[in-house]
């Protein structure tokens, strides 16, 4: 496998600094030693994302369902996965390898060995607490919950996980099965295209971690189109020479005509600390993906921590499969125009510069050759440019000026599915979405798409913002990430009627491109450097604030005018009382009715003297003024805003499967079918 | 043991340090001449100022006639009459409730962009504008219009009685109505432009603030005072004005002090009697009594105003509050403004000329800075040139001080050096 095949991803350099560094730890030895792609990504497992039993165990099941997306939609099939977490006792896994479980003999060597004192100190504690109980019960006190005093816990505690991930997807060809799954730095999605995986790498650090730490096997089912016969593969891998080990590979009956993946492994991991990331990548794949349908089973021994939780289908629109594009001028570097020129078909000069970029017309193609200096000529054989011609190639690359790449080879999940993915796991109040036009950041063009809810189920006060890059949500390292810094820092959600505090937002960001910018080893976080990316996001978010802005104030008008009579009604009581007590004084003060000559006052004065008119009266005009404006500003709220309702959003009848006997009830419009 | 014998020799130069400034703040006391000389040049220069003032104090109307008609001034009003137009008032709200016509007050505008400074008046004043009106029966002025018939209703109560209140006292008698001090506070501003009168006139005060020590003695409610018999802690100036009458004075000049602290200090050491002086202070931002009795001094005695304030742009600040009114009471400007208030000290240039330690001077903050430069934009500001030369000479350096910084010369160099010598150079902007 050509694994210099990653075009421009962060690999190459990687491994550039691999072959520095480690030699000169060994130079005490001074022996020149070769690592395997295998055994350097088995010591820097963090780089891809397996840091620790709990986050391998949260990348293994993220890594098994890209690719099950990535297989179900390469076909055009509306993607249903089912993932399943299943929890193994030490036990249960001592006996799965064939290991007797042990009792322990010299209990003091042990590290969880509880030494005579400390046992003596825990049952002074324990004693202490049931006296402070019984002294509590005795006073009729609230019986709290007994803190259970947990034993020392052990380092040997390994919690050991079963992940079983299934799909409707292509599957694999029967006899590339091992080297798919057994040798690192091989895959399909080498390429310029927007993917979800890029590196070659998922499946198999799945492995590897695997094997570190089980030491047991994968098992792979799978099956394509067509084919009559399921693949089952056992494999495992041979870390220090990067190649598959086969245990078992063969032809097994495929009855019912299935086509997909079933990919099995069994790992160390800790469902305890990394449940919520789980349950939340779930969560958020929904809303990016409203078009597949996700089953998510987690099963223990203990009855009441399983989980299940079904992610059903929304729509049947899918995103068109992102194609292949070729690359652009001004984003190629030397290595991938010597790659080019090995790896092409086209004979001369001039057919190549056309072929193998985008935005190289004909002329253009002879005008570049004309500026690149009197040794070239659009006829000359492409294959025999020497080195330095090459670098002037690539300078003139870097100077000249292109147009800028389209985003047709983008695959967006669209507006439409982003604001289904919205509605339907988190059923919001509002929401708002919105589609930026196809950008350019050195090379590699990128959209932008924004959504923005506000309320809804499961939703915590104040900013909750859901990040997805290429369409896989983003879930650690939020903090430094251009979506939440440009969400926290640079939006005014006061000026679009927006509590930030109080309010229930919803912010989601996708970003897909042909390259996107990660920064750091573990792909899980966009930097905040690059202006075009973050202005993308900056404006997107704010054209979705802007038309749920409109609703807003809608709202608040709608709002306004139920609880308009009952604000004005609230303030009567201090108004006539404050008008009253004037009044009264001024009646019963002899000299005021001298001062106010005028005849109607004096008749009010003498009105509130004999008490015929009181508080009350005031009172009940003011309430009957109140009824009148509200009334009045009713019918002019009426005439504005006209009769016109929210539009109505289609419902999604999900298809029922298989044939169902039922009854049909005519009428002259529909036909009502009813299945019993 | 060498670094501690570093540490030693390092804090033997520091001390050393300010003893050159010191020894030059002392021989600044040597340039001090007498008493007495001093005293007769004040004299000299508190005659021809109080003749020259003998100018009868202008009003808009006798300054331009069209300008009385744009702008707003309220005027001391007796208690009948106010009373009579608020019962007038509520006699027409009466009329309109009982015809289901709700009511509504008409309130001519206080904000900002209403306010004008006025140099041949030498003040703030508010423009008359179209005024707003605030119905009971809009959502957004319901509120207000209940408050503000509670608080008239209210001071239509005191004026009955013929008693004063302070505004706390209102707002406590409907707190659940009035949430807020700084609403019925507000409303209450609102109530005098609507009548007309000023909030002395409405009998509704501010609890007590101001201090006034020195050569004074005036009645207090028929009390007679003697200011130089009150202590250090002076006379708290009465909230109500109307009780100050037959104010007498043997003094050269008003001495205007920002803060307590400073005016303890001239209180102790018995400044006043050394060189006859009222010292007035109204402990940061002035309250309206303190303003009206400044002003009243100033009128009726005829004294020249020094002010004694911090080197930075909030002394500043409180200074032009004393001089030309505050933008929140900018209707009764007429009565509260006292012009002509000379800067004595502590001014930015002070800071070099007296050899301030740098330990004492404080860097100015970015807002700090700003505030200055705003400052330099105003109109009472570019009026005086000293002032700007100064207000430019501390937004350059970036330095305040305190009147504190010159404490580092000792506690009392206040009294004893720096304000005699001030006086003597007559160095006042």
């Amino acid at each position: 496998m050509d694994t210099e095949g990653s075009s421009g991803s962060p690999e190459e350099p990687k491994k550039a600094k691999r072959g520095r560094s480690k030699t000169p730890q060994k130079s005490n030895e001074s022996l020149l030693k070769q690592k395997s792609p295998a055994e350097f990504f088995a010591e820097n497992k963090n780089i891809a994302g397996f840091d620790n039993p709990g986050k391998s165990l949260y990348t293994t099941v993220r890594e098994l369902v890209e690719n099950s997306l990535d297989s179900a939609e390469s076909i055009s099939e509306l993607p249903v996965i089912e993932i399943a977490i299943e929890e193994i006792s030490k036990s249960k896994f001592n006996t799965m390898i064939g290991l007797v479980d042990r009792e322990r003999v010299d209990k003091e060597l042990y590290d969880d060995f509880e030494s005579t004192k400390a046992r003596e100190k825990r049952l002074a504690k324990e004693a202490r607490i049931q006296e402070i109980q019984a002294k509590n019960v005795a006073l009729g006190k609230k019986l709290k919950e007994a803190a259970t005093v947990k034993g020392v816990k052990g380092r040997g505690e390994a919690a050991f996980f079963r992940v079983t991930c299934k799909d409707n997807g292509r599957g694999m060809p029967h006899d590339d099965i091992p080297n798919m799954f057994g040798r690192v730095l091989s895959g399909t999605k080498y390429g310029l295209k927007q993917t979800r995986g890029k590196f070659g790498l998922g499946a198999k650090m799945a492995l590897i971690w695997s094997k570190m730490s089980t030491g047991l096997p994968i098992d792979i089912v799978s099956s394509m189109r067509g084919q009559n016969y399921v693949s089952f593969c056992r494999l495992d891998i041979d870390i220090h020479r990067n190649i598959p080990h086969v245990h078992l590979h063969e032809k097994r009956e495929n009855k019912d005509h299935w086509h997909g993946a079933e990919i099995q492994v069994i790992i160390e991991g800790n469902w305890t600390t990394y449940r919520s990331k789980i349950l939340h990548y779930m969560r958020q794949m929904a809303v990016i993906t409203p078009y597949a349908q996700f089953l998510f089973k987690f099963i223990s021994d203990t009855a009441d921590k399983n989980v299940t939780i079904r992610f059903a289908r929304r729509t049947d629109v899918m995103p068109p499969v992102p194609p292949e594009t070729k690359h652009h001028p001004s984003a190629v570097d030397l290595l991938l125009i010597k790659r080019l020129i090995t790896e092409t078909s086209k004979k001369n000069l001039l057919q190549f510069l056309q072929h193998e970029f985008v935005n190289i017309r004909k002329s253009y193609a002879e005008r570049l050759i004309g500026e690149m200096g009197p040794d070239f000529s659009p006829k000359m054989s492409v294959k025999s440019l020497t080195s330095q011609q090459i670098v002037r190639i690539h300078q003139l690359f870097r100077q000249a000026k292109f147009d800028d790449p389209s985003g047709d080879c983008l695959s967006p999940a669209g507006e439409y599915n982003l604001r289904l993915g919205i509605i339907k796991e988190l059923q919001p109040d509002l929401v708002a979405t919105y589609a930026g036009s196809p950008q350019v950041f050195e090379g590699h063009p990128f959209i932008v798409e924004a959504g923005i809810s506000l309320g809804g189920k499961d939703v915590k006060q104040g900013l909750n913002i859901f990040r997805f890059a290429n369409r896989i949500p983003l879930l650690f390292e939020q903090g430094a990430d251009v979506i939440t810094r440009t969400a926290l820092k640079r939006i005014n959600w006061n000026s679009y009627k927006i509590n930030q505090m109080q309010d229930k937002i919803g912010v989601f960001v996708s970003i897909v491109s042909t390259k996107i910018p990660f920064k750091g080893t573990g792909k899980e976080y966009i930097g905040d450097d690059i202006t075009e990316i973050s202005s993308a996001v900056k404006s997107a978010i704010q054209q979705c604030c802007l038309q749920l802005k409109s609703k807003i104030v809608k709202r608040l008008q709608a709002r306004e005018r139920q609880e308009r009579k009952r604000n004005l009604n609230r303030y009567i009581p201090d108004a006539s009382r404050a008008v009253m007590e004037v009044l009264q004084q001024m009646a019963h003060d002899p000299e005021a009715k001298q001062l106010h000559s005028d005849k109607e006052d004096d008749e009010i004065l003498k009105k509130v003297a004999s008490q015929e008119i009181s508080e009350m009266t005031l009172r009940e005009c003011l309430t009957q003024h109140v009824e009148q404006v509200d009334y009045e500003m009713a019918l002019e709220y009426a005439t504005q805003s006209g009769v016109n309702e929210e539009p109505r959003e289609a419902i999604y009848l999900n298809s029922l499967e298989g044939s169902h006997n039922f009854f049909n009830f005519h009428s002259p419009v529909f036909v009502f079918r009813l299945i019993p | 043991m060498s670094e501690k014998k570093r540490r030693r020799s390092e804090a033997a130069t520091t001390s050393k340090k300010p003893r050159p400034s010191s020894s030059y703040a002392e021989s600044l006391r040597k340039q001090l001449k007498p008493d007495s000389e001093i005293l007769a040049s004040l004299r000299l220069f508190s005659a021809s100022s109080s003749s020259s003032s003998k100018t009868p104090d202008l009003t808009l109307a006798d300054l331009d006639p069209s300008s009385s008609s744009s702008s707003i001034s309220v005027s001391d009003r007796s208690s009948t009459s106010v009373k009579l137009s608020i019962e007038r008032l509520f006699l027409s709200l009466a009329r309109s409730i009982l015809s289901i016509n709700g009511f509504s007050f008409s309130i001519p505008s206080r904000s900002s962009s209403h306010h004008l400074f006025l140099p041949h008046l030498d003040r703030l004043v508010l423009l008359r504008s179209k005024p707003s009106s605030r119905p009971f029966s809009s959502l957004s002025t319901v509120r207000k219009a209940t408050v503000t018939a509670r608080v008239l209703s209210l001071v239509h109560a005191v004026l009955l009685r013929g008693i004063h209140v302070t505004k706390r006292d209102l707002f406590y008698t409907d707190v659940k109505l009035f949430g807020d001090q700084s609403q019925s506070d507000g409303v209450l501003d609102d109530v005098s432009v609507m009548l007309g009168c000023t909030r002395s006139s409405l009998h509704v005060v501010a609890s007590e603030k101001g201090v006034v020590v020195g050569r004074l003695i005036f009645s207090d409610d028929g009390d007679r005072i003697d200011c130089t018999k009150m202590g250090i802690g002076g006379k708290a100036i009465p909230p109500n004005i109307d009780r100050v009458s037959d104010l007498e004075s043997d003094a050269l000049f008003i001495l205007l002090v920002e803060k307590d602290a400073a005016f303890m200090r001239l209180a102790e050491d018995r400044f006043y009697n050394r060189f006859p002086c009222i010292i007035v202070t109204a402990k940061g931002q002035p309250d309206v009594a303190t303003r009206l009795f400044l002003k009243r001094m100033k009128v009726e005695l005829k004294l020249p105003v020094f002010a004694l304030v911090d080197s930075d742009p909030y002394g500043l600040k409180i200074l032009s509050v004393y001089m030309c009114g505050s933008k929140n009471m900018s209707y009764d400007s007429f009565n509260l403004a006292t012009p002509d208030i000379k800067w004595l000290g502590v001014r930015p240039s002070d800071l070099d000329k007296y050899q301030v330690p740098e330990q004492c001077r404080l860097p100015m903050t970015d807002q700090d800075v700003k505030a200055g430069k705003d400052l330099l934009e105003e109109d009472f500001v570019k009026r005086n040139e000293g002032w700007v030369r100064e207000l430019e000479t501390m937004v350059r350096t970036r330095q305040k001080a305190e009147i504190q910084a010159l404490s580092s010369f000792g506690f009392q160099y206040l009294t004893e050096v720096y304000l005699p010598l001030k006086l003597q150079q007559q160095d006042w902007l």
